[in-house]
């Protein structure tokens, strides 16, 4: 497998993260957390059986469980996004959730951007329109809460990866990917 | 004897002095700068036996001399490892290999490859999206923070 070389994500550390980093990081986000949620209701029905030998049957249509679903998506978001500004998603796609004026993000931030981030679903999704439509990539939580979304990932350190495997395997970086060709072209920081 | 050098004494000296008198007159009125002009320096410098030039000097001396603390201290180290070109130093030297062999494995070579990749569909749909909005003014590319780190790099 060859990686394309990531200069131009180079450049772009730093900047606003754009709708396919972020929609990317966010359906990873939900298959994590419902994974993690549907292991921990399995995980309390085998308790439970153990102790008390009866069974429990988890139903979607459940209100307990659906309010046990968004409690937990609340605490899933809302805690990563206070601790580091980062869910696992954000932190596999190598971004992160900053003020809108570039800097860390207090907890508080974090937690507000959980609360309101359900707005953004309202009317067939169009708060996320901001993200495409904004001129600084921000979906309507982001404008409620005062943040905003960067990348910031240690593109450098992948860029020199990808020259050391080319030059190891003994071809031109230009040949291996389209990325490749005019982001060589861009100046790098 | 001595009543010629009585005689030849204040006449050397007089000559003397007419002499230096002469040289300041000529080279008040000479252009220097003009005369210079005029000489082939390169054309000189040809016919200079640098090797031999070099031999007769010791170089070890010289170098005692310097104090390579001052001299370090008048280097801007972080202004010189900026002018290397980082990229060309992995390509073309056994660095690349190292790096190749000693950092990530194939998760982080995909993990690269995705995040590249998404950034550049990111800057794909951007494009398109500025172009859709006809904005005049093109919209800031991160946040000032941001940008004001990125220029004090």
């Amino acid at each position: 497998m060859t990686a394309p070389a990531p200069a131009r994500a180079v450049t772009a550390q730093g900047h606003y993260a754009g709708a396919v980093s972020r929609f990317l990081a966010f359906v990873i986000d939900l298959l994590a957390s419902t994974g993690v949620f549907a292991l921990a209701l399995a995980g309390i029905s085998y308790a439970a059986q153990i102790v008390s030998g009866a069974q429990i049957h988890w139903d979607r249509q459940d209100i307990v469980v659906v309010v046990l679903f968004v409690a937990w998506e609340f605490f899933y978001f809302g805690y990563s996004w206070a601790v580091s500004g980062r869910t696992f998603g954000m932190a596999v796609l190598g971004v992160q959730v900053v003020r809108a004026d570039g800097a860390a993000a207090e907890p508080r931030r974090g937690v507000v951007r959980a609360l309101v981030f359900p707005l953004s679903f309202l009317l067939f999704g169009l708060g996320f329109l901001g993200i495409l439509v904004q001129r600084e990539r921000r979906a309507l939580h982001d404008l409620i809460a005062g943040t905003a979304v960067v990348y910031a990932w240690d593109a450098r350190a992948a860029r020199l990866r990808f020259l050391a495997r080319e030059a190891e395997s003994g071809a031109r970086p230009g040949d291996a990917s389209p990325l490749t060709g005019d982001a060589q072209a861009a100046p790098e920081r | 004897m001595t009543t010629r050098r009585r005689i030849t004494d204040p006449v050397e000296q007089l000559a003397q002095r007419v002499a230096e008198r002469v040289v300041e007159l000529v080279l008040s009125v000479l252009d220097v700068n003009a005369l210079l002009a005029q000489v082939d320096v390169n054309a000189l410098l040809a016919r200079v036996d640098v090797a031999a030039l070099l031999n007769r000097v010791d170089l070890n001396a010289v170098l005692a001399q310097v104090d390579i603390g001052a001299l370090l201290d008048r280097v801007d180290i972080n202004d010189v490892l900026q002018r290397v070109d980082v990229d060309a130093l992995v390509e073309h030297t056994d660095l690349g290999a190292v790096i190749a062999r000693s950092s990530g494995g194939v998760a982080t070579e995909a993990l690269d490859a995705g995040r590249s990749m998404s950034v550049g569909l990111d800057q794909f749909i951007d494009r398109w999206v500025q172009r859709a909005l006809r904005r005049k003014h093109p919209a800031p590319s991160a946040p000032r923070a941001l940008l004001d780190g990125e220029a004090a790099q």
